[in-house]
């Protein structure tokens, strides 16, 4: 435990403490950059400089590890300067049309210069070159704004494993971006978009599809509904500047009823739906496997996340086969809208117009694959991410903290606490417990409070157990089996997994991933900046929506069990996969 | 073993390589075959020897006899007569300096013979390919030693009482280092070594590499014991392959012999070694940087700490030395610390190897003690700076170095000197820069280094050096402003202060010292669009030109003589220098020293050329004049009639003035006419561009002395608006010695004005001129003219340092004068009569290097002597007794009593003016000529409040060109002169004049610099 001494206020730390964190600890708040806890601590962009006794140029104290006896300034003039300077330079490089950014509200640099009292830049010239990729559905790269922080390149190749963005070149002409100049979409990005979530700046956004959806809702001949996936719910106030954590699920759909569409559902339907129909694949492989003993494809992973389903599509396409063939809720939720919802009011499909609210960007991706358009017509039109629709509520002028409670309609609204928890790492798969357990025991489900605490927190690697015993006759050849089970969150832990599977090292049934830290609650469209601190109050108020719902297991929900009577027929049944299931196949990796 | 009774070592190091060496070694063995010495001679292929500049070179053993510029047909020669005969071929020896004297032994060549060599031991000396040679040279004595008979701690301590400090630059003491990595406790440990050389113009590590490569192997595989490392990594840069050739091959052998590998030489110790090679990135060179990239990552450095001693590659303790700082191993092991402490200096210890680049005579690499001073590396071992050229500055560390002025030679080469004038040490790369070097170029190219090798990670190097880089090349554009030295400095400190690694943090240092050394460079540039060093060329038509204190259009009038079109050719001249005919025969052209032509062959003869030009002169040409009523009526005086005040009268005149010349001396010229001999300057040459400006209007006063006849309020009081001071530097110092104030001793200034105003002077039989300069030259001639048997010139430096022109040197000593460098006179020796003796002389010898840049002559072990005349002439300066000028009115001085004025001649007095020699101290006409200019437009300026010179506007000049033509290929003309036994006879004019033809022919071999370029207007009249 090394004492030090930082602004003449003496602390005791732990070991491994760096400088920056003893100063918060001391009441100094540094200002920093590219520093992003428990993710990147590079000391590269230099604005969390302090000025160490004895040390012959000033030091990142994000990087830095405090010593014994050290004596920090972390408001020494020399120190200001030095951030300033560097303040100053990252803004003279910086494509700074700060009123027409889309990070105006948000964005770190304005905030810092404004902090640091920046009123001149000292030092202008030559600015980065700017270039614009938008070659792809989800994201809008602009290599003018962008200050090469680097956290983008550590998500991307260290959180994810993807590698998409990297620096290149030298000195001034450093770019970060895909290899050789590249686009986004000539390289394996997944566009999960934790780039960017992460994105201090304006230079990596989500593809701004905001006109489109008011194009549609002024379009007389379009019914335009829309769904709202999870997580959006626990966190979309912080758009409006509620806390991190503070549920505003009535409020977002007073908002969506204001903004003028013809239906306000819940991705959350779709997400009962699809532990129905995922819960029955994987009895049903089960089966193939233990009694007709067929080689079929187990563990068999989660498909919900479309950034997951991109990245195993690139890099582990022998793999494919163990992908649940459910297509996502959001996809779901389309194809009932656009079939069963359309029949029920008496219109084509092509009259309707899916929006959907996504913390993710990959979903904007995933809404026009081909797979996912059928005779022209998509199950979702438009998908906008969470940070869209606070600038679209901002945009049509309504007062959200001041909006009344309201509830979704039906029956595309009603869902169960299931679904609540496909927001975060660890809820698909405690939801198809839920009802995997129920259907093959006919008993509840014996774990407190419904929750499994093994495969909950953020952990980047989770598994549990759970023995199966006094099974209904139906699934009796699971008697005594110990379904094994395991959870990741992020591409990087995913294939850590797939790697322990394929070494023999780790030998299970079912395995949830979620593209993003955290889940979709941490998802890249996600309002910024989602740390730890954030995910976890964004968890626990999603538990607690589940926990505070009637129903809490999917095959409760009466509007699903409703489809399937009247509509889908069999889970899994021939309609079924017809509407509800896709398949998969390989990509090139660039 | 063979015996062999000589060996042919041929340098095949790169340098070498590159010029031919593996050619003549193949033609040595060729020949020796042809000759039949096979058995008696051995052909060895050895690594650098140093002297790059003069290869391929061979060394002779056993005579030791040294070999350059060996070409293949030289080979047959050099067996014949050496290897046959036994004599030496002296046409392929090195040469005393400046001197015809063969020195053929390398022990004695200057080059070698200062150096010691403790890392280039055997480098030269043995075949890198042969491990058994590095054995019979105690090679891996010192790994065995180690091994076998001391204990890690007892390494790291020995080295450690070495002194040893990183030859990496930053000289962090090596056995601290060493001691750091052992304490930690860690299974594995790494040691590593820096071959990634970058800095441009080093070659030190690449020549190890080369010529020895297992004394960087042995003094791994010690330092890997002493920390307790088992793997090393030699990083070692792509582009160097005969390095990492020659390296691998000398790994594979150690390990063949093991020397490498799990039981080294049966110690139970096991280390092994691996070459990574990178692609040349700069800022591998910084230790974390050059980690990540042999972890197979982007080279760029992270945060320090954890120091790589704690957590290095892969997170585990690690030393990284360069290469220079492992080749020191085996010695201190063997010799001890203490042998390696004894050379050195008290701080740092033992040698330093330098790469000698630049403008050097003898590029190549040397190793020498610490603390040599710099002078002694760049003069004496690397031959100076080649042509007649003077040293300006000395970078060193490259682009993360700082410069040392020549004013600085005497620094001793140690890393705290060096840090004290802002450069460092450094890895020993040593750019020497000459006058035509420009330092704000030079800042420009170093940091357009660092920019393009920043690996762009933190914005202070990124975007910093980008602003500054910015800065830097608007003030190269002229577009400097000001405030952006200021702005330079302050960014430059921030980065240093902010910036992630060490390329970030030194990135500035050069700019920063440059800065430091040279702010009047900067400052011209910024302030007046010049660049002296005739560099920065968007801010000047041509060198020549922006060469030229009167800014004459040189290319201009040369080209219109090209055409025969003489006036037109004189005409443009005096737009800008009315004395074209003086300065035809006395300017001391800095225009052709700047001649483009000169890097062709020889700089095109511009002073013969304008002579030619004014010699077709018929009837004197009078330029452009503005008639100016209310200028013809304001009373303007020029004081003293010298080439300032006739150039400023002259342009006063053109712009309607009708300005009075007055004039202390019964003659016009001020030094023309009293100081300037005939025999350079006839009189009616000098008459005839008086009359011209006569004529314009300007009246000359003679007998007219200020102080004496007239004062400065006088003049205010008879209604002068303005008065310029031309009124040079009129009075000798004295030599202060004893003796001065007896009989036959006279001063040069008084000497040669008594016989050119008075047309007659005492003169002695045998003369002693003491002095060096131009005076001296000239009383020297002038005596010997007047009828002097012998004249001797008694100079306290060497010849090489006469501040004289260098022709005029030569003139005196064809004509019979005698040079006696290196003496200073001590006492004027008198009889007892009070007749003079002669001058007692103390025999000079030269010391350290002084603020002039040259080694300062001190009393060498000699006995003084006396050198008998019977006449004394001193020209050992001029002064100006200011003092005497002022009566009441107070204009400021300078330090040294010359009048202080800004840039265009103006003094503290707002009515009064200055310029010339009076304000600079004794310096050339055509300077005097260019202040007269600058002042007469300011004069213009302060009485009308707006400038009119509308001279200065850029004339287009229509002669042909063709820029696709290729240069005629006209050797430069000479100047015809009388013989020397003849000119002695009298004052005739020593130069003769050229034919016509000669003339254009030397005319048309102007280059044309000019062509295309459009001078900036607004620069012109800023000028």
């Amino acid at each position: 435990m090394p004492t030090l001494t930082v602004d003449d206020i003496k602390v005791e730390v732990p070991d491994g403490t760096t400088i920056l964190q003893a100063a918060r600890q001391a009441g100094s708040k540094v200002p920093s950059l590219c520093y992003l806890e428990d993710v990147q601590t590079i000391g590269a962009c230099r604005v969390c400089l302090v000025e160490v006794q004895g040390a012959k140029a000033l030091v990142a104290s994000c990087a830095a590890p405090v010593a014994e006896g050290m004596v920090v300034k972390t408001n020494s003039t020399l120190a200001r300067k030095g951030r300033q300077t560097v303040v100053e330079l990252l803004l003279s490089e910086h494509d700074g049309n700060c009123q027409t950014c889309a990070r105006s509200a948000d964005c770190e640099l304005r905030t810092l210069a404004r902090d640091l009292g920046i009123d001149e830049i000292r030092y202008e010239g030559e600015r980065t070159t700017k270039s614009i990729d938008d070659s792809t559905p989800a994201l809008v790269r602009d290599s003018g704004k962008c200050i090469m922080c680097r956290r983008c390149v550590t998500v991307c190749n260290e959180t994810q494993g993807v590698g998409a963005l990297f620096p290149q070149g030298r000195g001034f002409t450093t770019v970060i971006g895909p290899a050789f100049a590249s686009d986004l979409s000539d390289v394996t990005c997944v566009q999960c978009g934790q780039c960017a979530a992460v994105c201090p700046v304006g230079a990596i956004t989500e593809r701004d599809q905001i006109d489109t959806v008011w194009a549609a809702l002024d379009d007389p001949d379009k019914h335009v509904i829309v769904q709202t996936a999870p997580a959006i719910r626990a966190a979309l106030g912080e758009g409006f500047d509620f806390e991190p954590g503070t549920v505003v699920t009535g409020k977002m759909v007073s908002a969506l009823r204001r903004l003028g569409f013809d239906g306000v559902f819940d991705t959350n339907f779709a997400a009962d739906l699809t532990i129905i129909e995922e819960g029955t694949e994987l009895l049903t492989r089960l089966k193939a496997a233990l009694v007709d003993g067929r080689d079929v494809a187990l563990p068999m992973f989660t498909s919900c996340s479309p950034g997951w389903i991109n990245y195993m599509e690139h890099y582990n396409p022998d793999f494919l086969p163990n992908l649940s063939s459910c297509k996502s809720p959001q996809q779901m939720f389309g194809a009932v809208a656009k079939s069963y919802y359309a029949e029920q009011l008496g219109k084509r499909p092509e009259d309707i117009f899916v929006v959907s609210v996504m913390p993710c960007t990959a979903k904007k991706f995933e809404a026009q694959r081909p797979e996912m358009v059928h005779d022209g017509v998509p199950d979702v039109d438009v998908v906008l991410t969470t940070r869209e629709l606070v600038r679209m509520i901002k945009q049509a002028g309504i007062d959200f903290a001041s909006l009344p409670d309201d509830t979704q309609d039906k029956p595309l609204g009603l869902s169960t606490g299931a679904a609540d928890i496909f927001a975060n790492t660890g809820g698909v798969m405690e939801a198809a417990l839920r009802t995997v357990y129920e259907i093959v025991t006919g008993k509840p489900f014996p774990f407190e409070n419904l929750h499994v605490a093994p495969i909950a927190g953020l952990e980047g690697v989770k598994e549990a157990s759970v023995l199966i015993e006094g099974t209904v006759p139906e699934w009796s050849f699971l008697e005594g089996v110990t379904v094994k089970v395991a959870v990741a969150h992020t591409l990087g832990n995913a294939q850590k997994v797939i790697d322990a599977v394929k070494s023999g090292e780790k030998q299970l049934h079912f395995i949830e991933v979620m593209t993003c830290p955290g889940g979709c609650i941490g998802g890249g469209g996600q309002p910024r900046l989602t740390t730890n601190a954030v995910r976890e109050a964004r968890i626990a108020a999603i538990y607690a929506e589940d926990e505070g719902r009637e129903l809490r297991k999917s095959h409760e929900n009466p509007a699903v069990v409703e489809l399937y009577s009247k509509y889908l027929g069999d889970a899994n049944g021939d309609k079924a996969h017809h509407l509800l299931h896709t398949d998969y196949a390989e990509k090139e990796r660039v | 073993m063979e015996q062999f009774r000589s060996h042919v070592l041929v340098c095949t190091g790169g340098g070498c390589i590159a010029s031919g060496a593996l050619a003549v070694s193949a033609a040595f063995t060729e020949e020796l075959q042809k000759q039949g010495l096979t058995d008696e001679v051995q052909v060895v292929e050895t690594g650098c020897l140093g002297p790059c500049a003069v290869g391929p070179v061979a060394l002779v053993y056993p005579d030791g006899v040294f070999y350059q510029n060996i070409k293949v047909p030289d080979v047959a020669e050099i067996v014949e007569e050496h290897l046959l005969k036994g004599r030496v071929v002296p046409r392929l020896v090195s040469h005393a300096p400046g001197t015809e004297k063969t020195v053929a032994e390398m022990r004695d060549v200057e080059f070698f013979n200062r150096q010691v060599k403790i890392v280039l031991r055997n480098s030269g000396l043995i075949d890198p390919l042969r491990i058994e040679d590095y054995v019979a040279r105690d090679g891996y004595a010192a790994l065995v030693k180690a091994l076998t008979e001391m204990t890690p701690e007892q390494i790291v301590d020995e080295v450690l009482a070495s002194g040893l400090r990183g030859r990496g630059g930053a000289g962090f003491p090596t056995g601290l280092k060493w001691r750091f990595a052992q304490q930690q406790s860690s299974d594995v440990k790494y040691i590593l070594c820096n071959a990634d050389e970058g800095d441009p113009g080093a070659f030190m590590d690449r020549s190890v590499l080369e010529g020895d490569p297992h004394s960087v192997i042995e003094g791994m595989a010690v330092g890997a014991y002493a920390i307790g490392a088992h793997q090393g990594y030699v990083y070692v840069r792509a582009e160097y392959p005969l390095a990492v050739e020659r390296l691998q091959y000398a790994i594979d052998q150690a390990r063949e012999y093991g020397l490498l590998g799990d039981d080294i030489a049966g110690s139970g110790f096991a280390f092994d070694l691996e070459i990574r090679m990178g692609s040349g990135a700069f800022v591998c060179g910084e230790e974390t940087a050059l980690m990540t990239s042999i972890e197979g990552n982007r080279g760029e450095p992270r945060p320090r700490p954890p120091f790589p001693a704690v957590k290095g590659l892969w997170d585990k303790p690690s030393v990284l030395n360069n290469v220079e700082t492992y080749a020191n191993i085996n010695p201190i092991i063997l010799k001890g610390a203490e042998w390696f402490a004894a050379t050195g200096t008290e701080k740092s210890k033992g040698t330093k190897v330098f790469a000698l680049g630049g403008n050097i005579t003898h590029a190549g690499l040397v190793e020498v003690p610490i603390g040599m001073q710099l002078g002694e590396i760049i003069n004496e071992i690397g031959g100076g700076v080649p042509g007649d050229k003077a040293l300006k500055a000395v970078q060193l560390g490259g682009p993360s170095g700082g410069c040392v002025p020549y004013w600085h030679l005497d620094t001793p080469v140690d890393y705290e000197s060096l840090q004290e004038l802002g450069a460092i040490m450094g890895s020993g790369g040593l750019v020497i820069m000459d006058e035509d070097s420009c330092m704000v170029d030079m800042a420009r190219f170093f940091l357009e280094f660092t920019q393009d090798e920043s690996c762009g990670k933190c914005p202070p190097c990124r975007v910093g050096t980008k602003r500054m880089l910015e800065i830097v090349e608007r003030i190269c554009n002229g577009q400097g402003e000001e405030g952006d030295i200021e702005r330079l400095q302050e960014l430059g400190r921030m980065i240093s202060q902010t910036a992630l690694c060490g390329l970030g943090q030194t990135a500035p240092n050069p700019v920063l010292s440059m800065i430091r050394h040279f702010r009047h460079e900067w400052e011209a540039h910024i302030r007046d669009k010049h660049c002296e060093a005739g560099v920065c060329a968007t801010m000047f038509k041509a060198r020549c030109t922006n060469a030229c204190p009167a800014d004459v259009d040189v290319p201009g009038f040369v080209s219109l003589v090209g055409e025969k079109r003489f006036d037109e050719a004189l005409r443009l001249h005096r737009e800008r220098n009315p004395l074209a005919s003086i300065c035809g025969r006395v300017c001391f052209h800095p225009c052709e020293s700047k001649c483009q032509r000169a890097g062709l062959d020889a700089p095109v003869a511009i002073r013969g050329v304008k002579r030619f030009m004014t010699e077709q002169e018929t009837d004197i040409l009078l330029p452009e004049v503005v008639l100016d009523e209310a200028n013809a009526a304001r009373k303007v005086a020029v004081v003293g009639s010298g080439p300032a005040g006739l150039s400023c009268a002259y342009f006063l005149a053109r712009l309607g003035y009708k300005p009075t010349i007055f004039e202390a001396a019964s003659t016009p010229g001020g030094m023309l006419v009293q100081a300037i001999p005939a025999y350079r300057l006839p009189r009616e040459e000098l008459g005839r561009e008086i009359s011209m400006i006569e004529k314009m209007g300007v009246t000359i006063e003679c007998n007219k002395a200020l102080g004496r006849d007239f004062t400065l309020q006088g003049l205010r009081d008879q209604g002068y608006e303005a008065v310029f001071l031309g009124v040079g530097a009129p009075q000798g110092s004295n030599i202060g010695v004893p003796g001065e104030d007896g009989e036959g001793v006279t001063e040069a200034l008084s000497f040669l004005k008594t016989y050119n105003v008075d047309g007659t002077v005492a003169v002695g039989k045998r003369v002693a001129v003491i002095g060096g300069g131009n005076s001296a030259i000239d009383a020297a001639r002038t005596a010997l003219r007047l009828g002097a048997r012998q004249v001797t010139i008694l100079y306290r430096r060497t010849r090489a340092q006469m501040p004289a022109w260098a022709e005029e040197i030569d003139a005196a000593e064809e004509e019979r004068i005698i040079l006696q460098p290196l003496v200073a006179p001590v006492e004027i020796k008198h009889d007892a009569q009070g007749k003079l003796l002669g001058v007692i002389c103390r025999p000079m010898t030269l010391g350290d290097y002084d603020s002039s840049g040259r080694r300062r002559p001190v009393a060498g072990r000699n006995a003084d002597f006396l050198v008998e005349c019977d006449q004394v002439i001193a020209a050992i300066g001029q002064w100006l007794d200011s003092e005497s000028l002022f009566d009441g009115v107070s204009v400021e001085t300078s330090r040294k009593g010359w009048l202080a004025t800004d840039k265009n001649g103006r003094t503290s007095v707002d009515w009064i003016f200055a310029g010339g020699d009076a304000v600079t101290g004794p310096s050339s006409v055509v300077a005097a000529i260019g202040a007269g200019e600058k002042a007469a437009v300011a004069i213009d300026e302060k009485l009308t409040g707006a400038n009119h010179a509308f001279w200065r506007r850029d004339v287009e000049v229509d002669t042909a060109f063709d820029p696709d033509a290729d240069p005629v290929e006209t050797p430069r003309a000479g100047v015809p002169v009388v013989a020397a036994n003849v000119r002695v006879g009298g004052f005739d004019e020593v130069e003769l004049s050229w034919a016509a033809e000669t003339a254009v022919a030397e005319a048309r071999r102007c280059l044309r610099c000019d062509y295309g370029k459009d001078r900036c207007a607004e620069t012109e009249v800023n000028r």
